[in-house]
């Protein structure tokens, strides 16, 4: 289906990569700026923890080091998220889909809590499981119809691209942190810095929400 | 925020949108423009407004933590 | 557009208070007048208001503002007819809109509430299928076009019932006190809205009542297609009324409960929509 989020509205050509703004993509990579500037200019929030066995409460603050290096791997994200957003080639799209896999895991590797991280370890595992069927789908696009421009893709002049480069994007796409594969990052948000943990779902989100235009456009 | 800073900010937003619609109406901006103008000025516009008949500015408490 | 965003976010408001009033009748309370969302909306812009001391104070403003544009902009995409998938990706990123309400305060009801809503993320998949089903049917994603099909060939109400159904289980979800509304549940106080009061709540409100008018009135454009203004509100009401009964005649589920019935409802729907491509 040409234009599944509407007809693009402008190009952006590096050498033979093209990007595109859509209403679709261009919403996306506007949600991806807003909440990415939002990350550089809030300070984190502090947990409020009730203490056992007294009328009491603690609040967990995170320290100046480890906030820096939080802060900076949500930013990465942010800008992965964006660049996955407006791409208009199959492989970028992946490149930049993996590269929020890893700086998802970023974003919370830093807290010093056994949830946490354990949470991170496995959903780096998943995401790493992730990334096979994705650049395996970019492969096969490249095999069977020697482009991997998006503009190019969704005319029809090229052979068809197969059913199963399609599964295999949105698979790899839903191991980057989607629904079914969510339960290994729900322990994530325990961590405290919601301006960064935030980005970890979003960041899913919006590559989700970019594959299905993807999917659509070939 | 000062309730006299709110209330001139949401008179600016309020100006600025109205000025959007006479300005879309007229053709001289295009549509898309008008519309993004409102996507961003209707919540400054809601949020202003309250800050602006707000009761009083409370001192920062500690969120609720159960009776 | 200006007069058509108010009305329409005062509209969604009295639709939400006629779902409440609806659900008192049926549990033979005597219920708040219609009108009371209004009221709640107008009574938090009066309230005192301050950022919790430990919150992200950025955040914790800019998500008011964020909750209340997406919707602005959901509003503007359906009635210009622009892409369906712009609306559905804006109904999906009201969960991270969710999960900024509950984790940007440092309360631990908050973040329940925030994660809650994460957790519910499977509850978006059926208005995926909706959205590939009408693809399916008619060959485009441009909410014009969908009108303009229905139009030709009458509404794909009863073209794809169970298209229309998964959409109806989505608005469903997103309403106070439905079976799925494990985000809002009394246990975690009020889930993910407990510290955004005063004026953070009006904003809130504005939202709620914006995203009730844009769910439904993307419900009739989609499944009905084009009908005269006072028809769209009169079924608006309707819609709402049959909402009001599940919501008062179900309990909410507990958060794991809810989870599977949604992947499950989830599930039969993709098979659907499976069927639908291969012999629709």
């Amino acid at each position: 289906m040409i234009g599944a989020g509407g007809s693009p509205l402008r190009y952006l050509e590096f050498g033979d990569i093209v990007i595109y703004f859509s209403p679709y993509t261009l919403a996306l990579f506007l949600l991806a700026l807003v909440f990415t500037v939002l990350v550089i200019a809030s300070k984190p929030e502090r947990q409020l923890d009730i203490a056992f066995g007294a009328d009491a409460f603690t609040t967990k603050d995170i320290g100046l080091s480890e906030m820096r290096f939080r802060r900076f791997m949500a930013i990465a994200c942010g800008l992965a998220s964006m660049g996955a957003m407006v791409t208009g080639d199959v492989f970028d799209f992946c490149l930049f889909t993996s590269l929020v896999g890893i700086c998802n895991v970023g974003i919370v590797a830093a807290v010093k809590s056994r949830h946490v991280q354990g949470a991170a370890f496995q959903y780096g595992l998943v995401a790493l499981a992730g990334t096979v069927p994705l650049f395996g789908g970019a492969a096969i696009v490249a095999a069977t119809t020697g482009t991997l421009s998006l503009i190019e893709l969704s005319s029809t002049l090229l052979p068809a691209v197969p059913l199963v480069v399609k599964g295999f994007l949105v698979l790899g796409v839903m191991g980057e942190g989607m629904a079914p594969f969510y339960a290994a990052k729900a322990e994530m948000f325990r961590a405290p810095g919601a301006p960064y943990v935030i980005m970890c779902s979003l960041s899913s989100l919006l590559i989700f929400l970019r594959v299905i235009e993807v999917v659509l456009q070939m | 925020m000062k309730k006299k800073t709110a209330f001139r900010l949401m008179v600016v937003v309020a100006v600025v949108s109205g000025l959007a619609l006479v300005l879309a109406r007229a053709g001289t901006i295009p549509e898309w423009l008008y519309l993004a103008v409102l996507v961003a000025g209707f919540p400054l516009f809601v949020v202003f407004l309250g800050l602006w008949w707000m009761a009083r500015e409370g001192d920062a408490d500690i969120p609720f933590m159960g009776y | 557009m200006i007069p058509y965003l108010l009305f329409a976010t005062a509209f969604g408001l009295l639709l939400l208070g006629i779902h409440r009033k609806m659900i008192a009748r049926i549990q033979r309370r005597p219920g708040p007048p219609v009108w009371q969302e209004i009221l709640h909306a107008l009574k938090f812009s009066f309230k005192s208001t301050w950022v919790p001391a430990t919150a992200s104070e950025v955040l914790f403003v800019s998500v008011v503002l964020i909750a209340i544009g997406i919707w602005t902009a959901a509003f503007f995409v359906l009635v210009t007819g622009g892409s369906l998938l712009i609306i559905f990706a804006i109904y999906m990123l009201h969960k991270i809109v969710e999960h900024g309400f509950g984790l940007s305060s440092g309360s631990p009801y908050g973040k329940f509430g925030g994660v809650r809503s994460v957790i519910s993320a499977a509850s978006e998949i059926p208005l995926f299928v909706s959205v590939s089903a009408v693809a399916i049917f008619t060959g485009s994603l441009q909410i014009s076009d969908i009108i303009a099909y229905q139009a030709e060939s009458g509404p794909l109400f009863f073209a794809i019932p169970l298209a229309a159904l998964a959409l109806y289980l989505v608005i469903l979800s997103k309403f106070p006190s439905s079976p799925f509304a494990i985000v809002e549940s009394k246990e975690i106080v009020s889930g993910y809205k407990t510290e955004h009061f005063g004026v953070w709540r009006a904003g809130l409100e504005t939202c709620n009542g914006l995203k009730t008018y844009v769910l439904l009135l993307t419900f009739l454009s989609v499944f009905v297609g084009a009908i005269p203004f006072i028809g769209v509100l009169l079924a608006m009401i309707l819609i709402v009324v049959s909402l009001a009964f599940v919501c008062a005649l179900c309990p909410m589920l507990s958060p794991f409960d809810s989870v599977t019935i949604q992947t499950i409802i989830t599930g039969i729907m993709l098979i659907y929509v499976l069927y639908l491509g291969a012999f629709g």
